[in-house]
């Protein structure tokens, strides 16, 4: 249970990068299918990302020589994570729901003081849920595993921004060099 | 004060693209140039971001620069979908409309966004609003053939009723019964601001909306912040951070306008959120021909609150 829920964070995590890394690089107007096409980007990216952590794990756990104990130490590790991420989560989503009220100076106001500050501090929280579940870890194999589901989630926004980056560059040479 | 605040100084696209004001035509910039004005004000951050602009002979690649700009631009888009700008500028304009119609203006009301870019608003307004189909003509002008090159070729890839011309927007080919602007104005420094305001005393002009960020203590450090988070290229961010602090004070811009344009009714509209201490990230100079300002405080409804003291 405990890991499927940090598995539903991590999608929800990937969907913001998704969206996050593609703002700013598409100087349309109307942009509901290209922030979808985004969404669904950072959707399969974390899927991508989960895939290899559950990868990791198994590998981890099928290797092990106390496999019952380990399982016991990475869930009650994921339960610690989830202390941290749960709270980050529902702040986020409590400040995007804000975003549907139809008042200008709210819907701008959870820009600067909410979604902000909240990108802002991101990679902050991750770093700190994930030492707070391995801190107290007993096996090496459940920090290695946290170090790894860490990169993973890192990787998501790197990925998607490098080739959101490219596509972008590539969109905006293409009609200057037309000239 | 960090050397990238003081107000005094341009911001880094003011000076990477030089336009001959006559013939429009674009003009090569000297890179030593534009590093000679930063380094008078020791400012590292924007001496860094031109030095990374790539030249030839000793001239900014014109290529590299319309790529930063169309980037900057992008992303400065992104700023205004963000916190909703065209919604912001539709609540002034709607009541603007109808106070013309209200007053028997029965003709095409042409609107024309000075500064325009990438036509974010014009655009905004031609996709979102039915503006278009009652009679209102929606004009981007800009000096930037880059630009509005790519103004043009954005609302045709959305088919949008609303067309952005290279030029003076205050010339009689182009003059508009409502002028407006985001984020112009604090380029006009002294003795520019009063001559900008000047020209919108034209037959033709019957009110002008220019918004622009509104100055406070914390401006500077929240704008640095946020772009900090969500500019991604060096010139955004120190041009972003760098308007706060050379943005005009209400009083500036009222004193101006007042000064300049006496047969306007001129204000601030929109300094603070519900009437508290509040600032809003942008206020907004408003000034309409003294006759309509009965009508358009009719027109502005409830809102009517967030107008301040008009001349």
């Amino acid at each position: 249970m405990t890991l499927l829920v940090l598995y539903f964070l991590a999608s929800l995590d990937g969907l913001l990068c998704g969206c996050r890394t593609s703002m700013g690089r598409c100087p349309l107007i109307r942009t509901r299918s290209y922030y979808m096409r985004t969404l669904v980007r950072g959707l399969l990216a974390a899927q991508a990302a989960s895939l290899l952590g559950l990868l990791s794990l198994f590998l981890v756990l099928r290797f092990s020589s106390h496999s019952i104990a380990l399982r016991a130490d990475l869930e009650s590790s994921a339960g610690r994570m989830l202390l941290i991420f749960l709270p980050y989560a529902a702040i986020v989503l409590l400040s995007l729901s804000l975003r549907f009220v139809p008042s200008i100076d709210l819907r701008s106001a959870t820009s600067v003081f909410a979604l902000g500050p909240l990108t802002a501090v991101r990679p902050v929280i991750m770093i700190v849920g994930v030492l707070a579940g391995i801190y107290s870890s007993l096996f090496w194999q459940t920090r290695i595993l946290g170090v790894i589901v860490l990169l993973l989630m890192f990787s998501i926004e790197v990925v998607l921004n490098y080739f959101a980056a490219r596509k972008q560059a590539a969109e905006i040479l293409e009609p200057l060099q037309h000239e | 004060m960090f050397a990238s605040l003081i107000p005094d100084q341009p911001e880094i696209t003011d000076l990477i693209i030089n336009h001959d004001p006559a013939t429009l035509d674009r003009l090569p910039v000297r890179k030593h140039d534009v590093l000679a004005v930063f380094a008078k004000f020791q400012n590292q951050k924007a001496l860094a971001a031109v030095h990374a602009i790539p030249e030839r002979d000793g001239f900014l690649d014109p290529l590299a620069v319309d790529r930063l700009l169309l980037t900057i631009h992008w992303e400065m888009q992104r700023l205004a979908e963000e916190f909703f700008h065209g919604h912001r500028v539709r609540q002034l304009l709607d009541p603007l409309i109808s106070t013309l119609r209200a007053e028997g203006f029965r003709g095409p009301i042409r609107i024309v966004d000075v500064g325009t870019g990438i036509g974010y608003v014009i655009r905004w307004l031609a996709a979102r609003t039915s503006l278009a189909a009652q009679g209102v003509e929606l004009v981007g002008m800009d000096l930037n053939s880059t630009l509005v090159r790519e103004a043009s070729r954005l609302a045709s890839a959305e088919s949008l009723p609303c067309r952005f011309i290279q030029g003076d927007a205050f010339s009689r080919e182009a003059s508009a019964q409502i002028y407006l602007s985001t984020g112009v104005i604090h380029h006009f420094r002294g003795n520019a601001l009063g001559d900008f305001l000047r020209r919108h005393s034209l037959p033709n002009t019957h009110a002008f909306v220019h918004y622009d960020f509104h100055p406070w203590l914390l401006a500077p450090l929240g704008s640095w912040f946020f772009h900090i988070l969500r500019m991604r290229t060096a010139v955004a961010r120190h041009d972003g951070v760098l308007s706060t602090a050379r943005a005009h004070t209400a009083d500036v811009l009222s004193s101006a306008a007042r000064a300049a344009l006496p047969d306007f009714s001129s204000g601030i509209y929109s300094a603070n959120i519900w009437s508290t201490p509040i600032p809003r990230v942008f206020h907004t100079l408003i000034g309409v021909r003294r006759e309509l300002l009965p009508t358009f405080r009719t027109q502005l409804g409830r809102r009517v609150r967030r107008l301040g003291a008009m001349s």
